[in-house]
């Protein structure tokens, strides 16, 4: 999620963009604009492109920024999720659809508090060494290793202990049931690497001068700063499935997006994941250099509510804002068409499971469409006309900036007034960790997504309380209970509901103010084909079928 | 007289790093922004990780105790550890110092052939030379690198597929063909510069007293041109030289950026904006001593060009 001038980093608040007309013809109509409960809520959008069928030489894959640690515990933004998911393997592994596999171990629930997981008898590290239960045991312990100040401690809140009971078994006991703690081990947090090497290397795993031991099919050749991550093929990787087809993948920060055109245009750049706005969408896509791939995306472009006492406190005021938003422009201008309108918070790409529970309920939900004459009734309702809130943004990123102009025109539609309090690029970040930047705004925005492919896995963070991102303190007792006893639930179904219902609560309480659900954006060159189109490239290998076509 | 100098210039230099490392630390540390933040992306990070970060990069003293942990580490060689990459400054630096070192001087070597080329061309030659002298000149001194660069990627990367659009290459064949675009990109408006200054340097010692007294006596115009007209039009013309190339320093991130080169001025912008104080630190006294060693080379160029110039003193 970053931003640095223009294209960077840090605000990878930014937002996802892309895709063009052409696109959107081709799908037929835009997912959602109207929606009946037969149809898909991501109908046209692909998890997966084609397997490549043939070897190629080299592939140089494009990040927004380069990237800064392989190791998992710290990856928290798109250069270092895709680089340790390229080649690194958790206990169990997301598909391109959100469905969770069993991964480095298959798991089993002998009683609601107790996953055991059995360790692959096959799965073995890069250098031959099978892996053994100490290395999962001391690959779930960094994270929560308060000496290593990992970013994903809190997601296991509910473990009371990790234990190994068999020769190739690991047992997690829980205080409590907790079915989100398998999507967690589904993505980054429960990447399994090498603790023998891990332990030689210290502080230096992860770095450019260390290295990394992990499982996947593809294994570190160097990590340069400047130049790259290099991944060569594993030739024994230990599933023989996989067979990979790519002699060599450079991962490459490419800071600009001039750079980035003009590198795939020549061939310079054969891929990459959009993960903030890409202004030359359109002249690649007519360019005929690449082929581009929408497909289902986990995140959201949403306003964030973080005042407690201002005008939007007041739960009409913000539905009257949402109602007077043009969200079908933000769609075209700021996403070139490729997102959806949104009638959840949640992106429904994000329903990687109990999928039919979730597309019934979410269709069955209003779209969040424009209706000003409703919008003002609130505002007068609630007496706010007149009345002032500012919005925290920076006029450095295109996206936050045309986004926050939306909100202007919203408010000035129904008697609002609003005050931007803008900032610099990198400095937007500020919002989101120091409340010292949060005071005296009412909002800011964000483009913002979960662990793996459920609704909750977001929404936890900022309608629950003591969440990372609750900044209203939002405390909504109901919303709680369904989330709470989501968690607890065995049953994807029944989950999937309990997790609807607060879902279509949040979108009337509006905590966040859903903008727009981007899609995931693949961009590769014409010869190439076969990675993960959908979000999932986030979380779990996704060139183990990159190849020629 | 010599060591004089010389010892003049390393005490200058020394008080230039101790000022900047100051300056440019406290400028850090006032602008906001959090280094931890640019760990995370625009998600918010755990409390207990953030508050461990901090403590580890001590990030939660008091502004002139950071300073003393830096300048303390320094003094002993050590230049610190990037917060971004948990990597030793130094190493970074250095992987990214020949890049920057070889762009330069690239540009330079464009810089200096084609624009005092193009200069003596202009000024001994009046007339259709001179004036499309002028007129080009006028162009790409008005051309930003940033602009330049996008112009001649378009062109030569994208439209022509002459040369690369973006990258380092792998040996020096390919280090020469993926820096040439940014070399001219870099140089083109310091190029047309000292054209200009060269060009104007050269009428005026062409039409000077002494000149003309050659030209009457009958001096052949091949030892004119050389002995009495580019002799003396040296100095504004190495003055001039040696401002751009060591300007090039400051506009060498812009180019770098824009073709994706691991230099050190794309470096610098990066880790400022990351706010990475070790590594702006670290790579500022690179470029403030590179800044300072050119300079002393432009001086020591004065001396060689015209005894009368004492060492050490400008030239007029």
């Amino acid at each position: 999620m970053g931003s640095r001038a223009g294209r960077s980093a840090a605000l990878s608040v930014t937002s996802a963009t892309i895709a063009a007309a052409l696109l959107l013809a081709a799908c037929g109509r835009t997912a959602g604009s109207s929606g009946t409960a037969t149809q898909s809520p991501t109908k046209g959008l692909v998890a997966t492109t084609a397997p490549g069928t043939k070897p190629v030489a080299s592939v140089t894959w494009a990040l927004y920024r380069d990237v800064n640690s392989l190791d998992p515990i710290y990856a928290f933004d798109y250069p270092e999720n895709t680089a340790v998911s390229l080649m690194c393997e958790s206990l169990l592994k997301q598909s391109p659809s959100g469905a969770i596999e069993p991964g480095l171990a298959t798991l089993s629930t002998p009683s609601p508090t107790k996953l055991v997981f059995t360790i692959n008898p096959g799965a073995k590290f890069w250098d031959g060494h099978p892996v053994t239960t100490a290395d999962v045991l001391y690959s779930l312990d960094r994270n929560t290793n308060a000496s290593l100040g990992g970013f994903y401690g809190l997601v296991f809140n509910r473990v009371a202990s990790i234990a190994a009971t068999g020769s190739s078994q690991v047992t997690i006991t829980l205080k409590q049931p907790d079915y989100w703690l398998q999507g967690e081990l589904a993505s980054i947090p429960g990447v399994v690497i090498e603790k023998a090497f891990a332990v030689k290397q210290g502080k230096k795993y992860g770095t450019p001068t260390g290295s990394i031991m992990c499982t996947g099919a593809y294994k570190l050749k160097s990590f340069v700063p400047g130049v790259g991550v290099t991944a060569v093929p594993n030739a024994s990787y230990w599933n023989p499935a996989v067979k990979p087809l790519v002699q060599q993948i450079v991962l490459k920060g490419v800071a600009s997006d001039t750079t980035l055109t003009s590198g795939l245009t020549t061939g310079a750049i054969q891929g990459t994941y959009l993960s903030g706005g890409l202004s030359t969408l359109p002249q690649l896509q007519s360019g005929g250099a690449v082929t581009i791939t929408r497909g289902p995306g986990w995140f959201t472009d949403a306003f964030i509510v973080s005042n407690t006492k201002g005008v939007l406190a007041d739960v009409r005021v913000r539905r009257a804002l949402s109602l007077a938003l043009d969200r079908r422009a933000i769609i075209s201008n700021v996403y070139k068409g490729a997102a959806l309108m949104p009638r959840w918070l949640s992106n429904p790409g994000s329903f990687g499971y109990g999928k039919a529970v979730f597309d019934r309920a979410y269709l069955a939900s209003p779209l969040m469409s424009k209706n000003i004459a409703e919008a003002r009734k609130l505002v007068q309702e609630a007496g706010a006309t007149g009345k002032t809130f500012t919005i925290g943004t920076s006029a450095q990123i295109q996206n936050i900036a045309a986004v926050t102009g939306a909100y202007q025109a919203a408010a000035d539609a129904i008697g609002l007034k609003t005050v931007l309090k803008s900032v610099s690029a990198q400095n937007y970040i500020n919002f989101f960790i120091d409340p010292k930047a949060r005071a005296g705004i009412d909002g800011f925005l964000t483009v913002n997504y979960g662990d793996y492919a459920d609704p909750a896995s977001m929404l936890a963070t900022l309608v629950l309380p003591g969440g990372s991102q609750n900044y209203d303190n939002f405390n909504d007792p109901q919303i709680i209970a369904w989330l709470e006893q989501a968690r607890s639930t065995a049953d994807p179904n029944a989950r999937a509901a309990l997790v609807a219902k607060a879902e279509k609560r949040v979108a009337t309480l509006l905590p966040w103010i859903p903008d727009a659900q981007p899609v995931s954006v693949l961009i590769m060159s014409k010869g190439l084909t076969g990675a993960t189109a959908s979000f999932a490239y986030m979380f779990a290998p996704w060139a183990n079928s990159l190849g020629g076509r | 007289m010599r060591l004089a100098f010389i010892g003049r210039r390393l005490a200058m230099l020394v008080a230039s790093l101790a000022v900047a490392s100051f300056v440019i630390f406290g400028a850090l540390y006032l602008a906001p922004g959090n280094p931890i933040a640019a760990l995370s992306g625009g998600r918010s990070l755990p409390p207990s990780s953030l508050r461990i970060l901090e403590a580890r990069y001590h990030l939660n003293q008091p502004f002139l105790v950071q300073y003393w942990y830096w300048l303390d580490n320094a003094l002993h060689g050590n230049l610190g550890i990037s917060i971004t990459l948990r990597e030793n400054v130094t190493t970074l630096i250095a992987s990214r110092a020949w890049t920057t070192a070889g762009l330069v001087l690239y540009a330079s070597v464009i810089i200096l052939a084609l624009g005092i080329g193009m200069g003596i061309a202009g000024g001994l030659r009046p007339g259709l030379l001179d004036t499309s002298v002028l007129v080009t000149s006028a162009i790409s001194a008005a051309i930003p690198a940033f602009v330049a660069a996008i112009a001649l990627v378009a062109l030569f990367a994208v439209k022509l597929r002459w040369f690369p659009a973006l990258g380092n290459g792998t040996d020096l064949l390919s280090n020469v063909r993926h820096l040439t675009l940014p070399a001219f990109a870099l140089g083109l408006s310091s190029l047309a510069i000292v054209a200009r200054v060269t060009r104007s340097a050269i009428r005026e010692e062409a039409g000077r007293e002494h000149v003309q007294t050659a030209i009457s006596r009958g001096i052949p115009r091949r030892q004119l041109v050389r002995r009495h007209i580019l002799r003396n039009a040296a100095i504004p013309i190495t003055t001039i030289s040696g401002i751009t190339i060591a300007s090039l320093i400051a506009v060498d991130a812009v180019v770098e950026t824009a073709f994706s080169l691991n230099g050190l001025g794309a470096y610098l912008v990066t880790s400022a904006q990351d706010k990475d104080l070790a590594v702006v630190q670290g790579i500022s006294l690179v470029l403030v001593t590179a800044f300072v060693v050119i300079n002393v080379a432009v001086d020591l160029a004065y001396a060689v060009l015209d005894p009368r110039v004492a060492l050490g003193s400008r030239a007029t």
